[in-house]
């Protein structure tokens, strides 16, 4: 049941780096994007190969079970990155409204100068 | 005082050509906004010589349309606005109430709606609800809080420039003026229920709710 879980465990995170290289060859992240996503998965590999690394921080933590422990960094890490995640798009959200109302505001300005220019010739 | 109009207008094909025919007011310029429709509204209030039209290429919402359209006003040197809804639900024989608050030193006019006449009940009691969550929350009270129906000078409006998007937009208006000091008013208008699916929804009070919360601790 464990091989089989490490198997299932080994094969996303290899999807996903294959996945995260696809999106760095395309230029839609940078290098440190890529450089965190390298270390991430690859963290996960290995500790789904080799869960016992991890009974040290479960000791620590007062975590009976090491896959408790790591459903739990999961779950930390994709809060943290939800949180990221709301942050950006608060700020394109503003920056799109920004530009729209301004886009706006000088498309009516521009026509109020070529009305005034027109009256004059 | 010079007062301009303002009318945010999103996929009003319907409405706006009647509301404009009502609105328009010589001694009044005419600002609408059209926020991005995607029916003919655009190409209707084309047709219409006298109003100042303004066009956001996306719909950003109510409250991004607003702010658009009172710039617009003020840039062209409106001392004070009046904010209507596009759907033709209030009243042009209200806006001397308006003009006459502003006159008398109002820096931001409340329109009130008589909520015991011929409004919904669920909205009824939401918006009382309302009322009393930003009164305890801010310590002010607002018998209307939701209502589009609404007038602010220039001075206003650079104190309590908002940044909701969307429906968001009243309530914030109301949290500003009382943390900035703003005077502010109200008067009873009259208003017409057209279309029950239109407006506020539950989805958007309960976001609202949150943003009330998130603005006691931000502002």
């Amino acid at each position: 049941m464990i091989i089989g879980l490490q198997i299932v465990g080994v094969f996303f995170a290899a999807v996903m780096i294959y996945l995260a290289l696809l999106n760095y060859k395309r230029s839609e992240l940078n290098g440190a994007e890529i450089f965190s996503w390298l270390v991430i998965w690859s963290f996960v590999i290995f500790v789904t190969i080799f869960p016992e690394l991890l009974r040290t921080f479960a000791q620590t933590f007062a975590v009976s079970r090491l896959f408790d422990l790591m459903v739990v960094g999961a779950f930390v890490l994709v809060i943290a990155m939800v949180s990221a995640s709301y942050v950006r798009t608060k700020r394109l959200e503003k920056k799109l409204e920004d530009l729209v109302r301004e886009l706006s505001l000088k498309e009516k300005d521009s026509k109020k100068k070529s009305k005034k220019s027109s009256k004059k010739s | 005082m010079k007062i301009a109009i303002v009318i945010p207008a999103f996929n009003e094909e319907k409405n706006i050509s009647d509301v404009l025919k009502e609105v328009k007011k010589p001694d009044h310029p005419l600002y609408v906004v059209d926020d991005g429709s995607t029916d003919d509204t655009y190409k209707l209030l084309k047709l219409h010589k006298g109003i100042k039209l303004v066009r956001h290429k996306i719909n950003l919402g109510k409250g991004a349309a607003l702010k658009t359209g009172a710039e617009a006003a003020f840039d062209d040197g409106a001392e004070a606005v009046i904010f209507m809804d596009s759907d033709g639900q209030h009243l042009v024989s209200d806006l001397e109430k308006f003009e006459e608050a502003l006159k008398d030193g109002c820096q931001i006019v409340y329109g009130t709606r008589n909520l015991s006449m011929g409004v919904p009940l669920v909205r009824y009691f939401g918006n009382k609800a309302a009322s009393l969550y930003v009164k305890a929350l801010f310590g002010v009270y607002v018998s209307d809080l939701i209502c589009g129906y609404r007038a602010m000078t220039k001075k206003a409006y650079k104190k309590i420039k908002w940044e909701s998007q969307g429906y968001g937009v009243e309530t914030e208006m109301v949290v500003r003026a009382k943390v900035k000091g703003v005077k502010h008013c109200e008067v009873q208008i009259k208003n017409v229920y057209l279309d029950k699916f239109k407006g506020v929804t539950i989805l958007d009070a309960f976001s609202i709710f949150f943003q009330v919360l998130k603005w006691r601790v931000k502002l």
